[in-house]
């Protein structure tokens, strides 16, 4: 039965009917690839802000992947195509999260030529690996994962399993930076490129989702006071932070672009 | 000129009494002091004097909680005061966030204007909301500034 499934783990939802991922999928919520998957099969429909007529046609669909038995009717609404991509209007809080997000792609895009010919032997190739750290570190996590975890996620019930997944993705990115500086110490080459490109595969995703569906709910979820109260909150936990160390992570990016468009042209 | 007698409205059903949800006199951008109590850390209304009169929920979904200050962009003068008072809210009162509400009507926009005037000048930055309402009352646009 369907309601037996509700208050199940997404993961474990698809693992036992794979079918499900790709109606999932079908309505853009991308489950199937989320490294962590604890999220409700109830929560999930509701944090992803389907109309009415979608959402019920979504459950009618996994009712009858999960009970064949009994097929639920869909309505007889035809699955609207996806809106053309709009500019979304996050609350200036969140603007601020996504907008340092832009900064956090650029270096993810620029992983690959980091760890293409890198020679961990050369003081050049160590630097460039701990200054990419160093921009992970600062950056990524001290300046913008702390104003989630410290700040934002407080505003919510952080039980929420989608909350704790964020938490956990955090964790896991910071494990992989962890084991780029082992592997930086031991010169293992072979081991720093698995986890800086397992870092990009998982950031890419967890961006993915905090931009396109947990800010947005979130949004939906905040009042005007609370908008307020964020926002001031984190330009408080901004002044804290050097910004001497921000301007030269941004610069750090910029000189690796430049660097990368540089070798390309030179191809 | 518009002539909304045409109007079809709800029929006099007894409701109970709305009550008014102001907390301040005075309202008028002129005659407020951005140091009143009432401003310190507050959500505070920026309206368009029309506004009130369009808008039939004005008090429970706008006013509510909040502080206010009402002013017209077209008719008022000496609005260079009114640039100083929004940036000593935003400066000095540390107010949360300012809802600037306007009509649909062009000249309205002449109060967000002077919203932004004031947020660009001042040092400390605070999320700036803009509704606009339309002739009959329609809430038109709610968006972030």
């Amino acid at each position: 039965m369907l309601e037996d499934y509700l208050n199940t783990g997404i993961k474990a939802v698809i693992s036992q009917f794979p079918d499900v991922a790709a109606i999932l999928e079908e309505y853009d919520i991308g489950c199937a690839p989320c490294s962590v998957g604890s999220c409700l099969l109830k929560d999930i429909v509701k944090i992803h802000h389907l109309s009415d007529e979608d959402e019920q046609a979504l459950m009618a669909r996994i009712a009858g992947v999960i009970d064949p038995s009994r097929p639920v009717k869909a309505p007889a609404i035809p699955r609207s195509r996806p809106a053309p991509p709009q500019a979304i209007a996050y609350s200036p809080p969140l603007r601020k999260l996504v907008d340092e997000h832009v900064l956090i792609k650029r270096l993810l895009a620029l992983i690959p030529r980091v760890v293409e010919n890198l020679d961990v032997e050369s003081e050049e190739g160590r630097r460039l690996i701990l200054r990419t750290v160093d921009f992970i570190r600062s950056y990524a996590d001290k300046y913008h994962h702390a104003k989630e975890e410290d700040i934002l996620f407080r505003y919510f019930d952080e039980n929420l399993d989608i909350l704790k997944a964020m938490r956990e993705e955090h964790e896991k990115a910071r494990s992989h930076v962890r084991a780029v500086l082992d592997a930086l110490e031991k010169g293992d080459r072979e081991e720093i490129v698995e986890h800086l490109n397992a870092y990009r595969e998982l950031l890419s995703e967890h961006i993915r989702k905090e931009d396109e569906i947990l800010y947005r709910w979130m949004d939906r979820n905040l009042s005007l006071t609370q908008v307020g109260g964020l926002f001031s909150q984190f330009t408080e936990a901004e002044e804290k932070i050097d910004q001497g160390v921000i301007e030269g992570c941004k610069t750090f990016i910029v000189e690796l672009e430049e660097k990368a468009w540089d070798s390309k042209k030179e191809r | 000129m518009f002539d909304f007698r045409d109007k079809k409205t709800e029929p006099d059903a007894p409701v109970a009494e709305v009550k008014s949800q102001l907390r301040q006199w005075p309202i008028q951008l002129h005659l407020i002091s951005p140091a009143a109590p009432y401003y310190q850390g507050a959500d505070v209304l920026l309206v368009a004097d029309c506004v009130a009169y369009a808008l039939g929920s004005f008090h429970m979904d706008y006013l509510k909680g909040k502080s206010i200050a009402i002013a017209c962009p077209k008719l008022d003068e000496g609005q260079e005061v009114y640039v100083e008072k929004i940036k000593s809210w935003l400066d000095d009162a540390k107010i949360n966030t300012l809802t600037v509400l306007i009509m649909q009507v062009p000249c309205c926009m002449g109060l967000l204007n002077l919203a932004k005037q004031a947020a660009q000048a001042s040092e400390r930055k605070v999320p700036i909301k803009s509704v606009v309402v339309s002739l009959q009352g329609e809430i038109l646009s709610e968006n972030w500034v």
